[in-house]
């Protein structure tokens, strides 16, 4: 007891150093040093690769390592010698397949997320707890396994479904289908049936009230969760390679992979990054959308904002 | 403004075998400002919304003007409802909010800019039409609200705790516009409420629901003045609620037991015998010299002084052990009571009133479980029928 009282002085000059380290991080009345190390570490070491790719899709050389200077070429160049992600047929047609997938998805996919939720919120009773635990599944399922499955029922159980777009396009609608739902049935939620109450109320018949009062106020949704599904459509690799017919159907992940694998190039850097930039783009869009026609509003739905704030 | 009466006949409500709405029968006469109260989940809000038309009731009826519209969807229902977090459409600014309905009236143009012009003077709201609602303060967007539901001149205008979320200041002044506004329009205004404070100012008549019953119907003088079961009693104002036994009438008034001491209670029923409650108001109350004498007073000792600003809340220690409140007026005098002084409490018999209950939830034999109630006798009278035995 003495003896540790004795000694206590000595430790404090010894592990000066440590302590005042550690007050210069930990100190709980001052800044949050550490949090702010660990967040901006994070970001720089999930952003930095991405930005080099960017980067060396500019090179004005070959390589992926050693920076020559800038260039456009791999975007725009006619040169027949050089794949550029506009006029290689490759790679031109791999964006005209992700497009039109991603076009067709959220087309096909919005309206029948934006039915699906209006129904599910509004079904009590038996059966509905359970398929609104059931509707997650499409998220959580292991894409992998959504494919191989999908792949199995379009080549031994419905045969007419032709491998290529089509089946791809049934596969994108599968998994996008419950974005919609969970987005559209959180703002749902988060409005409650006051303004729907309201308008019976003053006299409007049901579909009135779908068109006059819930589809306004759900359009924030419903923009968020189409950017959503563009975005998440655009991205996908597995269920679009397992569905596909060859050449045909090559989306821009696809074909990334494909080139990555025999010989990396600028170009493969460049597609990547118009893909980014084109995800990125729907994805503002949407929040954007979303703040736009939900500004003024008090208690906005916090389900909507996490999934809509993701890109901000 | 013709028509207006509202009808409530053996209505029952239940969400999955929790009864709501045990079987109340209401009458609101057209014009008239009516209000429910009593603390959250006695069926108060239900009974509003079934009115309205968003719930449907499991039986009884629903009477508006002598026709039953029980079944009736609520957009073809001459009601209209201000709710409690008004549910303005965000999406519309106040002049769209208003004319909503005139819209799907298929009003002529310049008429639904006159009737929104009309109504908006008369929540005095004239030049906020562009406005949108998440643009407005609380009080405003009040307004709006009934503005919009006064619009349509409904037969009834429903109100599901409109000034429930707006500050002690804003709602008293806003308290007093509504009534006036009731009397200004003439149409019955139906008001459900947990604030008893609130349901006194405003209301011509109140009910007082507990666990989906009507407890007593009356005008507020009669609820506070003469309240007929513990619940009533305790949930309007402060009550001194006791429990005595009684020993029936003598001469018109009640002879109780309070412990050793005797008190006579000259309101409420008098002809009780047995374990009941009796009830004082703490401004009836009146606290005197410890040498008086005198029929109906109880040796006690101050336990505490509250200053109240107006008054003083004195909290007196029976000889009994029972604890009763006082309440005297602040004359500018100074006080004749400190903390531990001897006092009488003299209650007098015309403040003491016997209860025809004994619990403040209602007793599962309770008496008005299985009575006949004709649909035409108001409740009050029912529950305060001299054959109930406690």
């Amino acid at each position: 007891m003495s003896q540790a009282l004795a000694r206590r002085p000595a430790r404090e000059s010894e592990f000066g150093y440590t302590r005042r380290l550690r007050g210069w991080f930990g100190n709980q009345w001052g800044k949050p040093r550490f949090l702010v190390l660990v967040t901006w570490g994070y970001i720089v070491w999930s952003i930095v690769p991405v930005l080099i790719a960017i980067q060396f899709s500019f090179n004005n050389s070959r390589s992926l390592s050693i920076w020559h200077g800038f260039t456009l070429k791999w975007y725009t160049s006619t040169d027949p010698n050089i794949d550029s992600v506009f006029h290689s047929a490759e790679l031109r047609g791999a964006l005209e397949q992700s497009m039109k997938l991603a076009g067709l998805d959220v087309l096909i996919a919005t309206p029948i997320g934006v039915l699906l939720a209006l129904g599910l919120a509004r079904w009590r009773g038996r059966g509905s707890g359970a398929s609104n635990l059931l509707m997650l599944f499409p998220l959580v399922t292991p894409e992998i396994v959504a494919g191989v499955s999908l792949l199995l029922l379009f080549s031994q159980l419905l045969t007419f479904v032709p491998f290529g777009t089509v089946a791809q396009l049934l596969g994108h609608v599968t998994f996008s289908i419950s974005y919609v739902v969970v987005i559209v049935r959180g703002r749902l939620f988060s409005i409650g049936r006051s303004y729907e109450e309201a308008a019976a109320d003053l006299g409007a018949a049901p579909a009135t009230r779908l068109t006059r009062v819930l589809l306004p106020l759900l359009l924030p949704a419903i923009v968020a969760s189409a950017a959503i599904v563009f975005a998440i459509s655009i991205d996908d690799f597995v269920i679009s390679q397992w569905l596909s017919n060859g050449a045909n159907s090559t989306t821009v992940p696809m074909e990334i992979y494909d080139a990555t694998r025999a010989t990396p190039q600028p170009s493969t850097d460049g597609i990547a990054t118009v893909i980014m930039v084109i995800t990125l783009l729907s994805v503002v869009a949407g929040v954007l959308v979303y703040r736009f026609f939900t500004r003024g509003e008090s208690g906005r739905g916090s389900a909507v904002d996490d999934v809509a704030g993701f890109g901000i | 403004m013709t028509g207006g009466e509202v009808e409530v006949v053996d209505l029952v409500k239940e969400f999955n075998e929790v009864v709501a709405v045990d079987g109340i029968n209401l009458q609101m006469p057209a014009g008239e400002f009516f209000s429910m109260l009593g603390p959250s989940g006695c069926g108060k809000t239900t009974t509003l919304r079934m009115i309205a038309g968003f719930e449907q009731p499991t039986s009884g009826q629903i009477l508006l003007d002598g026709h039953n519209m029980a079944f009736t969807p609520p957009h073809k229902r001459n009601v209209n409802m201000v709710f409690q977090n008004y549910a303005l459409f965000p999406h519309l600014n106040v002049f769209d909010n208003i004319a909503f309905g005139l819209r799907r009236d298929k009003r002529p143009k310049a008429e639904i800019r006159r009737r929104v012009a009309d109504a908006l003077e008369l929540v005095q709201l004239t030049g906020f039409e562009k406005r949108k609602p998440g643009q407005m303060s609380g009080g405003q967007q009040q307004r709006v609200a009934l503005a919009r539901a006064l619009v349509l001149q409904p037969a009834v205008l429903l109100l599901d705790e409109p000034l429930g979320a707006l500050d002690a200041k804003l709602r008293k002044a806003l308290q007093i516009e509504l009534k006036e506004l009731q009397q200004q329009v003439g149409i019955t205004f139906i008001y459900v409420t947990h604030d008893q404070e609130e349901a006194l100012t405003m209301s011509d008549r109140i009910a007082v629901m507990s666990a989906g019953r009507v407890e007593q119907v009356g005008p507020p003088q009669d609820l506070y003045e003469e309240p007929t079961t513990t619940f009533v009693a305790d949930f309007l104002g402060v009550s001194n609620l006791m429990t005595v036994t009684a020993q029936g009438a003598s001469s018109g008034r009640c002879k109780v037991a309070l412990g050793d001491f005797e008190l006579y209670a000259a309101n409420g029923d008098v002809s009780t015998i047995g374990e009941t409650r009796i009830v004082i108001r703490p401004e009836r109350v009146r606290l005197e010299a410890h040498q008086s004498t005198g029929e109906n007073r109880i040796p006690g000792m101050v336990e505490r002084v509250v200053y109240l600003g107006n008054g003083n809340q004195i909290i007196v220690g029976l000889a009994n052990g029972e604890r009763i409140q006082a309440l005297v007026q602040n004359t500018g005098d100074e006080l004749a009571y400190r903390q531990g002084d001897p006092v009488k409490a003299y209650m007098p018999a015309e403040a003491l009133r016997v209860l025809t209950d004994t619990g403040t939830a209602p007793l599962e034999d309770d008496p008005r479980a299985h009575a006949e109630v004709h649909p035409l006798e108001p409740v009050a009278e029912e529950a305060s029928s001299p054959n109930v035995n406690v």
